[in-house]
């Protein structure tokens, strides 16, 4: 219901244009097209009736004409969707009614004689995102006080101009440069910076600063941590136990491909199947860690099998959510029940990912911090000893219970063991004798392969986790209602039957994870570059032009604005899938540098800011919240990737986890690394992430909620790292800032807003100022305070 | 007009308020009469009332129930062995259910359970009759047995979606789809909160994990996310970073905050973003927990004879003293609080079988349950306050092939119970047939527990709306009809 309301929406603008001619093509066709083709279409033809064709509309069904061409009062469509016809229901049937301009058109354009083209081609019933996009008109504007700077603003303005409301001003400089600081590289501009750009009075002032900053490797930073929420990135195995994992030459390879603009489709490639290149390279391999990003449970008692097909359901289901925005997982146990997605869809795609392997990848890297597996290793030998001890009596019955002919089947080294006298025995022979003697002990298995797991990384070497391609495949079949115990019939690899077809590679071979990869890359492919398109779109101005970024299927909701999705997906493709090349294009156009203030007029013409009439205020994402503290203070660490930090954490907060993980603050400037490089457990993520709603890790997310809470306020207020910021700051104000306490103030202040205070800020805070440093014995006390109250305004972590 | 307006018309109120009437100054001292009371007797004037969205709203009508407790069992626990007492299957046990109960039923997951090896599995406990209205009850629920004369027992609950997490979803928002609101979040954006110094809506957990989906289960969805509902730590520091950082005075923080609120206020007024009246409410309900909290969580005023009765045991985190603390919060006039207890998956497998796995957990939350109703009517808390227990669904009358004993998800029919708050006392609504697999008679679907739940504080489910992508949303979405019979 709520789809068809913004459909009726999306149409009524166009339709609201009273007085001129309905054009067939333009108005009439797409209205037919979205209320009534689905039944009276190519699949269906309720009553005999086709309603694709302006033609056929005119021959009718089996109640006659649908359209008298003249007649629009007299013509069955009128009647019915008025729902004045005396035998036929009201149109559409047991949906909403067309509103009053629909009808309008609808009957302006029987009335002047139905005109269409010749030759119609009928229109395609399938759902929009199913079908491939083309690229589409700019539209013109006609009013020269709407500002357009490029091919967004026609589209975007044309609609705002048929609604009759005007675009919000640009914002003013300090805004825009924070806003592109914090847009593109997550962190906030510094005064030289910002002064440069303020005092720039050159024509491309601002398309320089867009340049300077997609060229500056934080850029790789900010929107590698966006695709890394996708990706499900995290340090930890998941489950309950959780142990830490090396994977971060992953994520530092996401960073890397966002700061060398690696075009989509090669970013895709690489990641579902880089190994799977002729001569691939090691960073080719590296970006398969994509989708090592599953869980691995680790509990003792478990069913491998079991836990290696959870892996690949993920795997299916995050490859259609990352690249299709379908929701493509209900099919895992039946058909799906509104897109046309069937189980046996499912399993084919599940063929492609059904047949790999789970290597590490052990690239050399002395500078590794083991400090993480260290403490784990450490964790694991303890664990798997105190297990040892009470589990020394049922060795000792095993060993009485050997008969001599088992004994004499023992390997020698077994053998050996069994001979050592129990106080003489190392470690590893009681693991080698409980292993061999003990088989059956789920609970000594699980702690014994956790220690070796955490044995296995090397000095000197740092490990990722990678997929590569198994010798011998897997058959895959069909999991009855998803239940891998309950076998069905066996499907090869493919693509959903609803979807363009897969290239058949060379003759005889079955396609494999490459040929899928190129196929979600192909310009066939519907999907691919609007759901891409959109999810950037989103970051930019909180919502994506289908609002359900992760459901473009029929139970999503219509695009704002069609025409401009999908010149932007067509668009990416034409710059050769450069994701640089589309940001530019979306923060130089007016739309992203309106100003964000709400209007009065606003709120009832466009309550939800649909039609991008301003800019959205965002409040910044978790780690950009600690980022931009890092970078006011001034103890910003800008070192790029490497292993994941330990910066302080509450006390408590690694212990609500099932296995206590050891978190030891870093006392040197990995302390003060960004945000997204906090080593994140899944079990016991750090709260300050979580509080602010940095995504879990378990299943890609593909947008962030932003809450706003009290326990947000108690972190920003209270927690042991943010004071340290405030104190930081303070002393940076008192060493950098010349003059007066006034110009510290300003100098405090425009670190963490860009923008000088106003009269009535700048008064409040130097009340409070005063204030604290006549009560106090140290001055610093007193800016500290200040910077305290700087750091925690809504402002400082809002991109205005 | 809807009483309810969104807060899409907030930010011209808001400009044009502070524009025509407040500085800074009045702003803050509008602001600063909030910090008084701890429980907030009258609506408060104009000014503070659109900066604290928390503030209490009359309701549309006369309402039964102030506050609810929510006893949410995490995982679906078997009816069959709790409530819906079923002599007769214990007679086919072994045997297949009868085709025609599964004939036109999309059952989808169920499959697996038919074709295999599940036959009807015959009740695991004995029952008896309790009280003056005579209800069933199992032996494991003894101190339950002792409260079937103060609730309504519905036998006849059905829902929709048979997995875990969209199945809670389900029960909490009324929809398996992400981002929708929870009930709790729905009551406090339609009638705010008494609480000024704890948030309107608190969630708190016990059992040896968190309910499946995590923070979607009382999430605010797209209503304003000062609605959302804040879990709580029974001990220690009952919330991460509640306490000031050292060398901060109590007047320094004070300072601080004040600073705070007013340049947010400054910015509100400059920007119209209404996400800003959320902030400042925020900060000052953080500096207001700061000492709620740890008194809300320090026990050692509560009797000897009240610790007993709930089964309390000292510095032990449970359900019982999550169920004390719900009355507490209560008292303090927190309008919805939710108790999460797991695990009831009771599927026969490894540490969910409803041997002694099922038995260690209605022992959790026998005596503590049953004490929290107790003692509500006995302080006179009872008739304001709604008490619901209740899982996402219930379980299957056939049984699982499993190591152990157990069966599967069932949404046809199952057990709830409520209590308190305009609920008739003493009966016991619904009937399943014979095998307790479809309601027979009061058929009560989610929708309309949601819809009665609604009515019992006050609001229509019909008018309690907000508008979102176009639509009017509800808690019901287009559903629900209240159950007259479970009114007082």
């Amino acid at each position: 219901m709520n789809r068809f309301i913004a459909i009726v929406l999306g149409f009524s603008a166009a339709a609201s244009l009273t007085a001129a001619p309905a054009d067939y093509s333009r108005d009439v066709k797409p209205l037919l097209a979205a209320q009534c083709v689905k039944c009276h279409g190519k699949s269906q033809q309720k009553g005999q009736l086709r309603l694709d064709t302006a033609a056929a509309a005119k021959t009718g069904g089996k109640h006659g004409p649908a359209v008298k061409p003249g007649k629009g009062t007299a013509s069955l469509m009128i009647q019915a969707v008025e729902g004045k016809h005396a035998e036929l229901p009201r149109m559409p049937y047991k949906r909403p009614p067309l509103d009053a301009p629909q009808i309008a058109l609808l009957k302006r354009w029987i009335d002047a004689g139905a005109p269409a083209p010749a030759n119609e081609q009928p229109s395609d019933d399938r759902h929009w995102a199913f079908i491939a996009p083309v690229r589409p008109a700019v539209p013109l504007i006609r009013n020269p006080q709407f500002a357009i700077r490029n091919s967004i603003d026609s589209f975007i303005r044309a609609r705002l101009e048929q609604a009759k409301i005007k675009p919000s001003p640009e914002a003013d400089r300090y805004t825009l440069i924070r806003r592109l600081s914090l847009d593109l590289t997550g962190l906030p501009p510094t005064i030289a910076e910002i002064d440069a750009f303020v005092n720039d009075r050159s024509a491309d002032a601002y398309a320089k600063l867009v340049d300077r900053l997609l060229d500056s490797p934080h850029y790789g930073e900010r929107w590698g941590r966006w695709w890394l929420d996708v990706a499900r990135y995290a340090d930890s195995n998941g489950y309950s136990i959780d142990a830490p994992r090396q994977i971060w030459k992953y994520r530092d390879w996401v960073i890397n491909a966002f700061n060398r603009d690696l075009p989509f489709d090669q970013f895709t490639i690489e990641q579902l199947a880089g190994d799977l290149l002729p001569n691939a390279t090691a960073e080719q391999k590296i970006a398969t860690g994509f989708h090592r990003n599953t869980q691995i449970n680790q509990e003792g008692g478990i069913d491998k099998e079991q836990f290696r097909i959870e892996s690949v359901f993920d795997r299916v289901n995050t490859t259609m959510t990352a690249w299709q925005g379908v929701t493509f997982g209900c099919a895992q146990c039946h058909d799906h029940k509104f897109d046309p997605f069937t189980q046996k869809d499912y399993y084919r795609l599940f063929a492609f990912l059904n047949n790999q392997d789970e290597p590490t990848l052990e690239l050399p890297d002395p500078s590794a911090d083991r400090s993480a597996l260290e403490m784990e290793r450490a964790e694991a030998l303890g664990d798997l000893e105190r297990y040892l001890g009470t589990a020394g009596g049922d060795l000792d019955r095993a060993e009485a219970a050997l008969s001599e002919e088992s004994r004499a089947a023992l390997k020698s080294a077994v053998l050996k063991a069994l001979k050592t006298p129990l106080a003489k025995r190392t470690l590893a022979q009681t693991r080698l004798l409980h292993a061999e003697l003990r088989a059956n002990d789920q609970e000594f298995k699980a702690k014994n392969d956790r220690l070796a797991r955490a044995e296995s990384s090397k000095a000197g070497m740092v490990s990722t986790m990678v997929l590569a391609e198994s010798a011998k495949p897997r058959e895959t079949v069909m999991f009855i209602k998803g239940d891998f115990t309950r076998r069905g019939e066996p499907v090869q690899s493919d693509v959903p039957a609803a979807l363009p077809r897969l290239v058949a590679p060379p003759s005889g071979k079955t396609p494999n994870r490459l040929d899928l990869a190129r196929w979600l890359v192909s310009p066939e492919n519907p999907l691919t570059a609007r759901v891409a398109m959109n999810r950037i779109w989103q970051q930019y101005f909180g919502k994506g032009l289908v609002e359900t970024e992760n459901d473009f299927g029929t139970m999503g909701l219509p695009p704002s604005h069609p025409e401009l999705l999908d010149w932007l997906a067509t668009e990416l493709i034409r710059q050769k899938w450069s994701l640089k090349a589309m940001h530019r294009l979306i923060v130089n156009s007016a739309t992203y540098q309106q100003s964000s203030h709400a209007r009065p007029d606003l709120a009832l013409k466009d309550p939800n800011n649909k039609l991008l009439a301003r800019q959205n205020r965002l409040r910044l994402d978790a780690e950009i919240v600690r980022d931009v503290m890092l970078g006011a203070s001034g103890l910003l660490s800008p070192k790029v990737g490497g292993p994941s930090v330990y910066p302080p954490i509450p006390d408590g907060a690694m212990s609500l986890g099932q296995v206590k993980r050891q978190w030891k603050p870093a006392q040197d400037s990995e302390r003060y690394r960004r945000g997204m490089y906090t080593f994140y457990y899944r079990a016991t993520p750090h709260p300050s992430l979580s509080v602010f709603d940095a995504p879990d890790a378990f299943s890609a997310c593909t947008r962030r909620i932003r809450s706003n809470t009290p326990l947000q306020a108690l972190t920003l207020l209270n927690d042991q790292a943010c004071y340290e910021f405030s104190q930081a700051l303070g002393e940076r104000v008192l060493r950098e800032g010349q003059g007066s306490d006034g110009e510290r103030l300003d100098l405090a202040f425009r670190l963490c807003l860009a923008r000088p205070p106003q009269a009535k800020e700048r008064e409040r805070l130097q009340q409070l100022f005063t204030q604290q440093k006549t009560a106090a014995a140290d001055e610093r006390e007193a800016w500290a305070t200040l910077a305290r109250v700087l750091l925690n305004l809504d402002e400082t972590i809002t991109r205005e | 007009m809807n009483p309810f307006d969104s807060s899409a018309s907030l930010p011209g109120l808001t400009r044009r308020h502070f524009f025509s009437q407040c500085g800074l100054g009045v702003g803050s001292i509008a602001l600063a009469s909030m910090l008084g009371e701890r429980r907030i007797s009258a609506a408060p004037t104009g000014g503070v009332k659109l900066v604290n969205p928390m503030a209490p709203k009359h309701p549309q009508f006369s309402p039964r129930a102030k506050n609810v407790i929510y006893l949410f069992m995490a995982g679906g626990p078997s009816q069959l062995e709790l409530f819906d007492h079923k002599p007769q299957l214990a007679e086919f046990h072994g045997k297949d259910i009868p085709a025609s109960f599964l004939e036109g039923k999309r059952f989808a997951f169920m499959d697996s359970s038919f074709k295999g090896a599940a036959r009807l599995l015959g009740p695991q406990r004995q029952f008896r009759q309790h009280g003056q209205s005579g209800a069933w009850v199992s032996e494991i629920f003894p101190h339950t047995g002792g409260i079937v004369d103060d609730i309504t027992l519905v036998k006849s609950c059905a829902t929709n979606l048979f997995n875990h997490a969209p199945a809670k979803l389900f029960m909490n928002t009324g929809t398996g789809q992400f981002g929708r609101p929870s009930m709790g979040a729905w009551v406090t954006y339609g009638i705010g909160s008494e609480a000024n110094d704890l948030p309107g809506f608190v969630v708190l957990q016990s059992g040896p994990r968190g309910p499946r989906g995590g923070a979607v289960n009382w999430s605010s969805g797209f209503l304003p996310t000062t609605y959302q509902g804040v879990p709580l730590r029974g001990q220690g520091e009952p919330i991460l970073n509640l306490t000031t950082p050292a060398g901060v005075s109590a007047s320094k923080q004070r300072a601080t905050l004040d600073a705070i609120r007013d340049l947010n206020l400054a910015r509100l007024v400059e920007t119209g973003d209404p996400e800003i009246t959320t902030r400042i409410s925020a900060y000052e309900m953080a500096y207001r927990m700061q000492s709620s909290a740890p008194e809300l969580i320090d026990l050692s005023g509560e009797s000897p004879e009240t610790l007993k009765l709930y089964g309390i045991e000292e510095n032990k985190p449970s359900f019982a003293r999550n169920c004390l603390l719900a009355r507490r919060l209560v008292e303090l006039g927190v309008r919805f609080v939710q108790l999460y207890h797991t695990n009831w998956d009771s599927h026969g497998g490894p540490g969910e079988n409803l041997e002694e796995d099922f038995e260690k957990v209605c022992h959790d939350v026998d005596q503590g349950q049953a004490a929290l109703v107790k003692d509500l009517k006995a302080r006179g808390l009872l008739k304001d306050t709604l008490v619901i227990w209740g899982g996402e669904f219930g379980r299957t009358p056939m049984g699982e092939p499993r190591n152990k004993t157990g069966r599967n998800h069932h949404i046809d029919a199952f057990t709830m119970w409520f209590a308190g708050g305009g609920v008739k006392a003493g009966q016991v609504l619904g009937e399943t047939d014979d095998f307790g697999f479809n309601a027979v008679h009061d058929r009560a679907h989610v929708h309309d527990l949601h819809a009665t739940i609604l009515h019992l504080l006050g609001l229509d489910h019909e008018k309690l709306t907000f508008r979102f992508q176009g639509r009017e949303f509800r808690l019901t979405d287009v559903e629900g009809e209240v159950l007259t019979k479970m009114l007082a």
